[in-house]
C-alpha cells in the first residue's frame, strides 16, 4: 500500500511492534497467534485433515466475501448476499434433483443447474445494481429489501415444489463433487475459489475498471467529473457480488448435497465481518482481495478452533464476538498510528 | 407564482401528492386490505396493530437517534435477549417496579459499552455493534443455558392490562414516542443531534461536544431496546433462545421507511412510528386475508421497497420542483 509504505520510509526508527501493527499482514499475524494458542489447547487443530477441512469449509465464504469486497470498495453494501446463496441454491438444485428436476429432460441437467445458479446470482445482482444506480436508492435499504424478498422467495419456492417442503435432495453425484470432491487430496472448491480470487485480484489491481471502483469509493463526484462512468461501474460491482454469490452457492450446495432455502441464513455478518476485519473499509475506496482472504481465514480458523474446543453455543457466540471486537480495536488503533506516522 | 400561470395548478397537485406519498401508500393499503377482509377495518383490529407494532416501534425510535447522527446499532436484538434472560432468571421474585428499572439499566449499560468502543476507541459503529451482538447473545445464552425463559405472572398480566381503556403496550409506545419527539424537536440536545448528523466536523467547530452526543445516542438506543424487549416479552409469555434474533432488520426497515436517512442529519421519530405501524399493518392485513404465510416476507419486502423507492424519487423531484425560478419568462 503506497501511503503506509511512504510513511515507513519517512520514519525508519519505528519499533517492530508498531510496524507489525500498521502492516497489512496484521490479521494474518493474529490468525497465526490464535492458531498457536489453539494448538497448545487442542493439538488436533494442526493435523492435515483439520487443516484441509478448514480450507474446504472456508472456500464458499471466501468467494461470496470477495464479491462483497467489490461492493464495499464503491462504498456500497450488499446485504442480499445470503439470500442470493439461498435462492440460487433452491433454483439450481430444482433443475437437477433426481426427484423430477426441471432440466432432467435436456440430458445435461448439471449444466442447466449451474447456469441457473449463476443466473439467479446475476439477476439479483443486476436488480440491486439497477435500483441503486438508476433509481437512486440507498444500497443498504435496497439490498435489505431484496434480502427479505429472495429469502422469502427461496422458502416459498421450496415449499411449493418439494414434498416435504424443506429441501431439494438427490443431486447428481458429479455436481456434488464440485463441493466435496478432491484431486490428490486437494478439494475442487479450492481450485474454483482460487480462480475467482485470481480474477478478482487482477480486476481490482490491474485494470482500469478496478481503478474506477476505488475512485468512486473515495469520491464519487470527483470520479464522475474525471470521466468515470460511475453508474455503470457501481452496477457491475453489484453484478459481480451477485455472480460470486452464485458460485459460492454452487460450492455450498455441493458440500451439503441438498438445495436448501436456509443456506447462508446466518452468515451475512460473517461475510461483511470477514471483509471488514481484513481491512476493507465500509466507507469505500479501501480494500483488496488478499485482505478479504486474510479476514475469511481469520474467521474460519477462529470458528474451527472454538468448534474443536467443544464449547457450547453460548461461548462460541461470545468468544467470536470478542475476537471480532479485538480485531476491530486493533484496526482502529493502527489507523490512528498510520495517520500519525 | 401567479394564478395565471397555466402549469401552476398541476404543479401544486404534483407537489401535494409527492409530499404525502407515504401516507397515500398507507391509505391505498388500508383500502385494499379493507376490501379483501371485512374484519380488517375495525377499531379492535387497529388497536391490535398498534399493540403488535409497539415493541418494534419503541426500538426503532431508539434506532432513529442513532441513524440521525449517521451511526448504526446492530446489537439491539442481543440487548433485548439479555434483558429477557436476566428478568426471567434472576429478578423473577422482585416486584415489577424494581425489576423493570433494573433491566432497563442493563439495556443502558449495553448501549454505553457500544458507545465507549465507538467514541473512545474509534471503532466503526457497524463492526462494534456487530461484535456486541455476538457477545451479548453469547452471555445471555450462557445465563439461560439455551433453554426457554419464563416470566412471573405479574409480567404477563401487565402485558394484558389496560389503563384508561388503553392497553399497556400502547402506553409504553406513546410515552417513549412523546419523550423522544420532545427531546428531538424542543431541546438543545435534539438540535445538537441533527447538527452532528449533518456534519460532525462543523458541529465540533461550533462548540458541540460531538463525542458526548454520539455517546448518548447509543445509550438511548440501548434503553429503547430494553423497553421494547420488555413490551415484547410481556406479550409472548416465554422467551426462546431466538428472542430478539435478527430484530435489527425490521427495526432499521421501520426507521428508514419513516424517512430517516441512513447517512445522518435527516428524519425524525414521527416518521419512525409511521414506518413501524405500516409494516405491522401489512403483516396484519396478510393474516386477515388468509394469505399463505410464506408470502409474508415477499409482500412486506416489496412494500418497503416501494415506499423507499417513492421516497427517493420524491426527494429528487421535489428538489427540482421547489427550486426557485428566477428566470423571467416571456409571455
Amino acid at each position: 500500500m503506497a501511503p503506509s509504505g511512504a510513511a515507513e520510509l519517512a520514519r525508519p526508527r519505528r519499533s517492530l511492534a508498531v510496524r507489525l501493527l500498521v502492516s497489512e499482514y496484521l490479521v494474518l499475524a493474529l490468525t497465526a497467534v490464535y492458531f498457536v494458542v489453539m494448538w497448545l489447547l487442542v493439538p488436533a487443530i494442526a493435523t492435515a485433515d483439520t487443516l484441509l477441512d478448514i480450507l474446504a469449509a472456508m472456500m464458499p465464504l471466501l468467494v461470496v466475501s470477495i464479491g462483497q469486497t467489490f461492493v464495499l470498495i464503491v462504498a456500497g453494501i450488499d446485504l442480499a448476499a445470503p439470500s442470493i446463496l439461498a435462492a440460487a441454491s433452491v433454483v439450481g438444485a430444482s433443475m437437477m434433483t433426481g426427484e423430477g428436476g426441471f432440466a432432467l429432460f435436456t440430458g445435461v441437467p448439471i449444466l442447466v443447474g449451474i447456469i441457473a445458479f449463476l443466473g439467479m446470482g446475476l439477476f439479483i445482482g443486476l436488480l440491486n445494481g439497477i435500483c441503486t444506480t438508476r433509481l437512486n436508492m440507498p444500497p443498504f435499504i435496497v439490498t435489505l429489501s431484496t434480502m427479505m424478498f429472495f429469502s422469502g422467495f427461496a422458502l416459498f419456492y421450496t415449499s411449493a415444489l418439494t414434498d416435504d417442503g424443506s429441501s431439494f435432495g438427490d443431486l447428481p453425484s458429479a455436481f456434488v463433487a464440485i463441493g466435496q470432491g478432491t484431486v490428490h487430496g486437494v478439494p475442487y472448491s479450492l481450485g474454483v475459489a482460487a480462480v475467482v480470487m485470481l480474477v478478482a485480484h487482477v480486476t481490482l489491481s490491474r485494470t482500469v475498471f478496478g481503478q474506477w471502483l476505488y475512485a468512486i469509493g473515495r469520491n464519487p463526484r470527483a470520479a464522475a467529473i474525471s470521466g468515470v462512468p460511475v453508474k455503470r461501474a457501481v452496477m457491475w460491482a453489484f453484478i459481480i457480488s451477485g455472480l460470486c454469490g452464485g458460485v459460492a452457492s454452487i460450492l455450498y450446495t455441493g458440500r451439503l448435497e441438498t438445495g436448501t432455502p436456509v443456506l447462508g441464513q446466518r452468515i451475512l455478518l460473517d461475510i461483511v465481518g470477514a471483509a471488514v476485519i481484513g481491512g476493507v473499509s465500509l466507507f469505500g475506496g479501501k480494500g483488496r482481495v488478499t485482505w478479504t482472504l486474510y479476514g475469511v481465514l481469520f474467521l474460519s480458523v477462529v470458528d474451527k478452533g472454538l468448534q474443536l474446543l467443544g464449547l457450547d453455543l453460548a461461548s462460541v457466540f461470545a468468544i467470536k464476538g470478542l475476537v471480532i471486537l479485538c480485531a476491530a480495536v486493533l484496526d482502529a488503533v493502527r489507523h490512528r498510528l498510520m495517520l500519525r506516522g | 407564482m401567479s394564478a395565471r400561470d397555466p402549469g401552476s395548478r398541476g404543479r401544486h397537485t404534483t407537489l401535494f401528492l409527492l409530499r404525502n406519498a407515504p401516507v397515500l401508500l398507507f391509505i391505498v393499503l388500508l383500502a385494499a386490505f379493507g376490501m379483501m377482509s371485512g374484519r380488517f377495518l375495525t377499531v379492535t383490529n387497529f388497536v391490535n396493530i398498534f399493540i403488535q407494532a409497539a415493541h418494534i416501534g419503541i426500538i426503532a425510535i431508539g434506532m432513529t437517534f442513532v441513524l440521525l447522527i449517521g451511526g448504526i446499532d446492530l446489537s439491539i436484538g442481543a440487548n433485548m435477549y439479555i434483558v429477557a434472560a436476566v428478568l426471567g432468571l434472576y429478578l423473577k421474585d422482585l416486584p415489577l417496579v424494581v425489576s423493570f428499572p433494573l433491566v432497563t439499566l442493563i439495556g443502558l449499560a449495553f448501549g454505553a459499552v457500544n458507545a465507549w468502543f465507538i467514541t473512545r476507541l474509534r471503532v466503526a459503529a457497524f463492526i462494534t455493534t456487530l461484535s456486541t451482538l455476538f457477545v451479548g447473545r453469547g452471555i445471555a445464552l450462557y445465563f439461560s443455558g439455551n433453554k426457554m425463559v419464563g416470566f412471573s405472572p405479574e409480567v404477563l398480566s401487565l402485558g394484558r392490562a389496560s389503563y384508561l381503556g388503553v392497553p399497556s403496550a400502547i402506553w409504553a409506545f406513546a410515552i417513549v414516542f412523546i419523550v423522544a419527539f420532545v427531546t428531538l424537536s424542543q431541546t438543545t440536545f435534539g438540535r445538537q443531534i441533527y447538527a452532528v448528523g449533518a456534519d460532525a466536523d462543523a458541529a465540533g467547530k461550533a462548540g458541540i461536544n460531538v463525542r458526548r452526543i454520539v455517546f448518548s445516542v447509543y445509550c438511548i438506543a440501548g434503553v429503547c431496546a430494553a423497553i421494547g424487549g420488555l413490551v415484547s416479552l410481556s406479550q409472548v409469555a416465554v422467551a426462546s433462545s431466538t428472542f430478539g434474533f435478527q430484530k435489527e432488520f425490521p427495526v432499521i426497515a421501520a426507521t428508514v421507511l419513516g424517512g430517516t436517512s441512513l447517512f445522518g442529519g435527516r428524519g425524525g421519530v414521527l416518521g419512525t412510528v409511521f414506518g413501524a405501524v405500516l409494516i405491522q399493518t401489512v403483516e396484519n392485513g396478510l393474516v386477515m386475508t388468509d394469505a399463505d404465510p410464506y408470502l409474508y416476507p415477499l409482500v412486506i419486502s416489496v412494500i418497503i421497497f416501494i415506499a423507499v423507492f417513492v421516497d427517493s424519487t420524491r426527494t429528487s423531484i421535489l428538489e427540482r420542483l421547489e427550486r426557485r425560478q428566477i428566470r423571467v419568462e416571456r409571455a
